[in-house]
């Protein structure tokens, strides 16, 4: 009788505690699978409004869906909280993300010669690619268009170490140092 | 310190002692560094420097270097400091150092990472500790004019944003609701729920296997007697109440199982109430023999059992 009286005590405990575990991953599993249809709904070019409480795959999804549409400034507190998240993977992956979106962005400018606007949306590009490697050392393509970033606009030891901004002509003519914009070969 | 092993040794005796009274005191620094080239824009350098003191004095804290950047391509990024405890006079240290470089040149380039001035102290006097520069070979990513076919400054392409993965939690879900079966099955069973019900309780299963050896070896009155009031108290427990002679109509309406066995049932009854109300035993046993008790009680097991 005295193992009966244990065998219902047991279980009771662990159907009790089974439950309430299903319960939760029941609610996990509910939660996560909205949030991909909300995922899946940006990445099919719906926009969906986010709050900075969502989880971070669905931050970097909507910071995803802005930066491929050059709404960079709306991008850009996403990327803070996400930069400032746990997630070190998608903290990486939204510092790459934005950083493309400037890079490609400054290419199209100095594309059609507008060299001004161009210059410090490189210099953003390349802080972010920094950061990002900062977070992940391995990241190679991360790597290759920091490269690239950096011989549009190089960095000069005199400019960094005063660390403060470019006055307007150092800038320019900072560019004109420049080892040359390569659209077609010289 | 297994990295120490893949590292290529780069021993620099302490070549930098300048005082006299020093030369006692810094016993010798050894740097410790990875392979001196081959190194891409973001790469991470880790330097290793094993500082031995003589016992008295310590490495000031202070004079360790903060993680910042130290110029316009290259940042401290992590400073550890490990004690190693005093060893025949002398004090161990080893000082972990991680750079990163983002130097992007357009050939392969040499560079230096600047040594770090620490100083150790042991009360009043101080004695410079240097763990010497380091120079490395760096590589360019990419040729100077692209002659790849296709746009001149291709970017690698951006990271697709992915669904937060599920399976896990799937996993975990299907996991716990085995679990709860389970629990829900071993707490059924023991309480005797739905199905298991019919196992739990059986009673006349039990009456059956008490009666039978009494009354094939020695069928007297008082072991006649004691059968008959084994299958009563087995009736008593599948209703849940007495039932008597006058309770049977109300029995098989609520067991209709029990409806094939009514005529043994009944012939059951009719001999108990000889036996218990008009003290007849033997005219019972004239009625029902012993024999044919047994018989009855192995009729209804089975039918209590589910079957014919």
């Amino acid at each position: 009788m005295n193992t009966g009286r244990a065998v219902v005590i047991t279980s009771t405990a662990v159907l009790a505690a089974s439950l309430i575990a299903a319960g939760w991953f029941g609610a996990r599993l509910l939660i996560d699978r909205t949030d991909n249809a909300l995922i899946a709904s940006l990445g099919s070019g719906h926009d969906v409004a986010v709050s900075p409480d969502d989880p971070p795959a669905l931050l970097f999804a909507r910071l995803h869906f802005l930066v491929t549409r050059d709404r960079l400034d709306e991008a850009q507190p996403l990327l803070n909280r996400l930069a400032a998240g746990g997630d070190r993977r998608l903290a990486v992956a939204a510092l790459y993300d934005m950083a493309n979106a400037r890079l490609r962005l400054a290419i199209d400018h100095l594309g059609s010669n507008k060299i001004d606007p161009a210059i410090p949306l490189v210099r953003l590009a390349k802080d972010n690619y920094r950061r990002a490697l900062n977070l992940d050392p391995g990241f190679w393509d991360a790597k290759y268009n920091l490269d690239i970033a950096m011989r549009l606009v190089r960095d000069f030891p005199q400019l960094d170490v005063e660390g403060e901004e470019i006055p307007p002509e150092a800038a320019k003519k900072l560019w004109t140092d420049l080892p040359g914009l390569p659209r077609g070969l010289p | 310190m297994g990295l120490r092993a893949r590292m290529g040794l780069l021993l620099l005796a302490a070549a930098m002692l300048t005082s006299c009274p020093a030369l006692a005191q810094l016993r010798s620094v050894d740097l410790y560094a990875p392979r001196p080239f081959g190194y891409v824009i973001g790469d991470a350098i880790a330097l290793t420097a094993e500082i031995a003191l003589d016992a008295p004095y310590v490495l000031d804290p202070a004079s360790l270097p903060q993680p910042r950047p130290l110029d316009y391509w290259l940042d401290l990024r992590d400073v550890r400091l490990k004690d190693h405890g005093i060893e025949d006079g002398v004090r161990h240290y080893t000082l972990d150092l991680v750079y990163q470089t983002f130097y992007a040149p357009l050939e392969p380039r040499r560079l230096a990472i600047p040594g770090v001035a620490l100083s150790a102290v042991d009360g009043e006097r101080r004695v410079a500790v240097n763990v010497p520069a380091w120079s490395f070979l760096m590589s360019p990513l990419r040729e100077i004019i692209s002659t790849a076919p296709g746009q001149a400054m291709a970017l690698r392409p951006d990271i697709a944003p992915q669904p937060i993965p599920t399976a896990a939690t799937m996993r975990r879900l299907i996991m716990v609701l085995g679990l709860t079966l389970v629990a829900f099955l071993a707490l059924a069973w023991q309480k005797g729920w739905g199905p298991f019900g019919r196992r739990r309780s059986r009673p006349f299963a039990q009456a059956a296997r008490a009666i039978a050896a009494p009354l094939a070896t020695a069928p007297d009155a008082p072991s006649y007697r004691r059968a008959l009031l084994a299958l009563h108290r087995a009736f008593d427990v599948t209703a849940g109440r007495g039932v008597f002679a006058e309770d049977l109509p109300a029995f098989f309406e609520a067991h209709p199982a029990f409806r094939a066995a009514e005529a043994e049932v009944r012939r059951l009854f009719a001999a108990s109430r000889r036996v218990f109300f008009g003290d007849d035993t033997q005219g019972a046993q004239r009625e029902l023999p012993p024999l044919e008790l047994v018989a009855i009680s192995r009729r209804l097991r089975a039918v209590e059992r589910g079957g014919p």
